[in-house]
């Protein structure tokens, strides 16, 4: 196996970059989604009780969405 | 930017002979929001509803339960005269209640009917290819008749090993055994069968062969679907006849109903009345002269003073021009505004498509979209659909409006592009791409703006853009705080963050600048909105602060998801035309290929552009922007009284 020094060469530095802003995004995103998926969850039961209540269920559902877009402005500055 | 109507809180005090004509004079004049009375030590109680309350809802429960029956849809019909209803009603009423009971009747029973067929058909079945009489299956002395199915197969030595005297008919195939033996053998034969495991089957009361019975059953059970068919048919055809009647008789009986229980929401003595309520500033004079002309003075009305901490409770109505109406259903989405609040409606009618079209920000969109919804707009007729194609209109004028400025039709750019050396032709020969001004990060400001050449430069733009917008929701919650709090607290708590942005904002200039200095006097700055901010709203003050950031890093979905929207299009046009020029000489399947990913993938990408810059643009709105000034939860203004569809005075 070679060491992270070869590895490091043989990839150069264009591809370090693709590979960190790829983490940026997907890492990001699993944690939009990680939150969102509950938030989302208690949201439709609240719903489910009082259809009023959607406009506040989108709300709070979709705060952890700036996790992801934090994620690509960084995803955006590597490059 | 407005506040909601202005409301007048009026109370009509009566002797209780005119308390008829008070309440039929409120109800047309649809003005008056009645405030429920609550019981107290005033000596004051609520009243008993008038005496043909209890009539009214019994004949208003028949009419819904007859509707109901009937599956009776609202729709628009032609509009009726009340009181030609009200004259009709009785009997019309009574005898379409009788036809329709005695037919469901009829259908229940004939339904029953055919139950009863059908049990009878499925006793028939197992004897079928026995084809012997049913009577010959009972009434004997000395023979046991065994009717039965069992598992297995039968041979007639096994019985002929127990008895000479016995007749059996043995169906192979339905495993049904019809055997008839001496009384005295039965026990055995019985234990024979039971290790083939017989069950006995029932055997029809009715004499007759099997499949002569079953041939008039069927007849019978067709002969009782036709005539359940037919009733069906007679009851859809009271349906069109009487839809418009049930209909305007709900309406009728619905207003009657309200009146005739409002003596339950009211204030009342032994001879007098008062009716508390709410209307518009604007209408106030309307309802006295409407309660004076019907009581002949005999009412008193007056306004009284609000005090302000009843504010709260005022019931809201939106008070907005024509234009921006639709845009209050994304404030009903979210909560009405409070009386004493501002409501914004009117800055969302504008954010609202400014943000949508930022990010759609396409020519060709805009085209489809507001066809669409200007179509829909025109065939589909309900009012709750209206208002959403409204705006769904105004979102696609705005992105008209950027689809130009950045020059995108359908994912392609229209001016031609200057990318790494190269100029690729766009979309519109002769529009070139004019150079304007460099930007950030090495990139140039064009004009067309192809926002995927110059990301870094649409980010701090997009920003940007949320700063105003942030800005402008700190200074509507400036304004809402010192009106009801004073002018300190509004600097405190909302002038606070401003100075904070302000002293951001000295600071950076003075880093990346000339004069070193204003890096001091922004940091100078900054700790003032600090402090002044602590002081406002204590220590959750200054572990908001971050999310400051946060909002306005937030707007620069602005362009991340129109980056997405032109990448999914010009993706779909890439991997279209590729197909198109794949053989250059003949169209073969790859153009019908390339035609159908065409369509296929922009309609996929039209139905995204309708719900992601929707959804990231109302985002927007009530996070970043609502949470700076909005609190919301009013009450609806809901006056007295009923829009009549269907009838008329």
């Amino acid at each position: 196996m070679a060491d992270i020094g070869t590895l490091t060469t043989l990839m150069g530095d264009a591809g370090l970059k693709a590979i960190g802003a790829g983490l940026a995004i997907a890492g990001t995103g699993l944690a939009s989604g990680w939150a969102e998926k509950d938030i989302g969850s208690a949201a439709i039961g609240a719903m489910a009780e009082n259809e009023a209540l959607f406009g506040k269920g989108l709300i709070l559902t979709v705060i952890p969405e700036t996790i992801v877009i934090f994620g690509l402005v960084v995803a955006l500055l590597i490059k | 930017m407005s506040r909601p109507k202005r409301m007048t809180k009026a109370i009509i005090v009566g002797h209780k002979s005119v308390l008829k004509e008070t309440i039929n004079a409120l109800h047309d004049s649809n003005l008056l929001h009645i405030e429920d009375f609550i019981e107290d030590e005033s000596g004051f109680k609520i009243s008993k509803p008038f005496q043909n309350a209890e009539d009214v809802s019994k004949k208003l429960v028949k009419i819904r339960s007859i509707s109901n029956y009937l599956g009776i849809e609202q729709t628009r019909q032609s509009v009726q005269k009340a009181d030609s209803v009200l004259r009709e009603l009785d009997t019309k009423l009574n005898q379409l209640d009788r036809t329709i009971s005695e037919k469901s009747e009829t259908i229940s029973k004939y339904e029953a009917d055919l139950k009863d067929l059908e049990t009878q058909k499925k006793d028939l079945l197992p004897f079928l290819s026995i084809n012997l009489d049913f009577d010959y299956y009972r009434g004997y002395e000395n023979l046991k008749v065994f009717a039965g199915s069992i598992k297995g197969n039968l041979e007639e030595g096994q019985i002929s090993s127990i008895t000479q005297a016995y007749e059996l008919y043995f169906d192979p195939q339905a495993k049904t055994i019809v055997l008839f033996v001496d009384k005295k053998d039965a026990n055995k034969v019985q234990e024979l069968l039971q290790s083939l495991e017989f069950r006995e089957l029932r055997v029809p009361e009715r004499g007759g062969i099997p499949s002569d019975l079953l041939r008039t059953t069927e007849q019978r059970e067709a002969e009782t679907s036709r005539k359940i068919e037919s009733l069906k048919a007679e009851v859809e055809s009271l349906k069109t006849q009487y839809k418009d009647f049930l209909l305007a008789s709900d309406e009728v009986l619905s207003i009657e109903n309200q009146k005739a229980e409002l003596p339950l929401r009211i204030a009342t003595s032994k001879n007098a009345f008062i009716i508390e309520g709410w209307t518009t500033s604007e209408k106030y004079d309307t309802l006295v002269n409407t309660v004076n002309d019907a009581t002949s003075g005999r009412a008193y009305v007056t306004s009284i003073e609000v005090e302000e901490e009843d504010e709260e409770h005022i019931p809201v109505e939106y008070n907005n021009s024509k234009a921006a109406e639709p845009m209050q259903e994304i404030m009903e989405l979210y909560a009405r505004p409070k009386y004493s609040e501002i409501d914004p409606t009117s800055i969302i009618f504008i954010t609202f498509p400014l943000i949508y079209g930022m990010i759609l920000g396409d020519i060709g969109y805009a085209i489809i979209l507001g066809a669409m919804a200007l179509a829909i707009k025109s065939i589909v007729k309900s009012e709750a659909v209206k208002p959403l194609m409204n705006i769904l209109l105004y979102c696609q004028i705005s992105t008209f409006i950027f689809g130009i400025i950045y020059g995108e039709f359908l994912g392609f750019p229209l001016a031609s592009v200057h990318a790494e050396g190269e100029t690729v032709p766009g979309l519109l020969p002769f529009w070139n791409t004019i150079n304007l001004f460099p930007g950030l990060a090495g990139e140039e400001v064009t004009f067309p703006v192809h926002r995927a050449h110059m990301v870094m430069t649409m980010i701090a733009i997009s920003v940007f853009v949320g700063l105003i917008h942030l800005n402008l929701g700190y200074i509507l919650g400036f304004i809402n705080i010192s009106k009801h709090h004073g002018l300190k607290h509004a600097v405190l708590e909302k002038g606070s963050w401003m100075t904070i942005e302000l002293g951001v904002l000295v600071a950076a200039l003075g880093y990346f600048g000339i004069i070193s200095a204003l890096t001091y006097v922004g940091v100078a700055i900054l700790i003032l909105g600090i402090v002044m901010l602590t002081i406002g709203e204590g220590i959750k003050g200054p572990i908001e602060l971050p999310s400051l950031m946060g909002n306005a890093l937030s707007y620069a979905r602005i362009i991340a998801v129109g980056l997405s929207s032109i990448y999914i299009a010009s993706t779909v046009n890439d991997i279209a035309f590729k197909m198109i020029w794949a053989d250059h000489s003949k169209i073969g399947i790859a153009a019908i290929g390339a035609i159908i990913i065409f369509i296929l993938g922009h309609a996929l990408n039209t139905a995204l552009s309708i719900i992601a810059p929707g959804l990231h643009s109302l985002r927007l709105q009530y996070v970043e922007f609502f949470g700076k000034f909005y609190e919301g939860g009013g009450r609806k203004f809901n006056p007295f009284g009923y829009i009549r569809k269907y009838t008329e005075e």
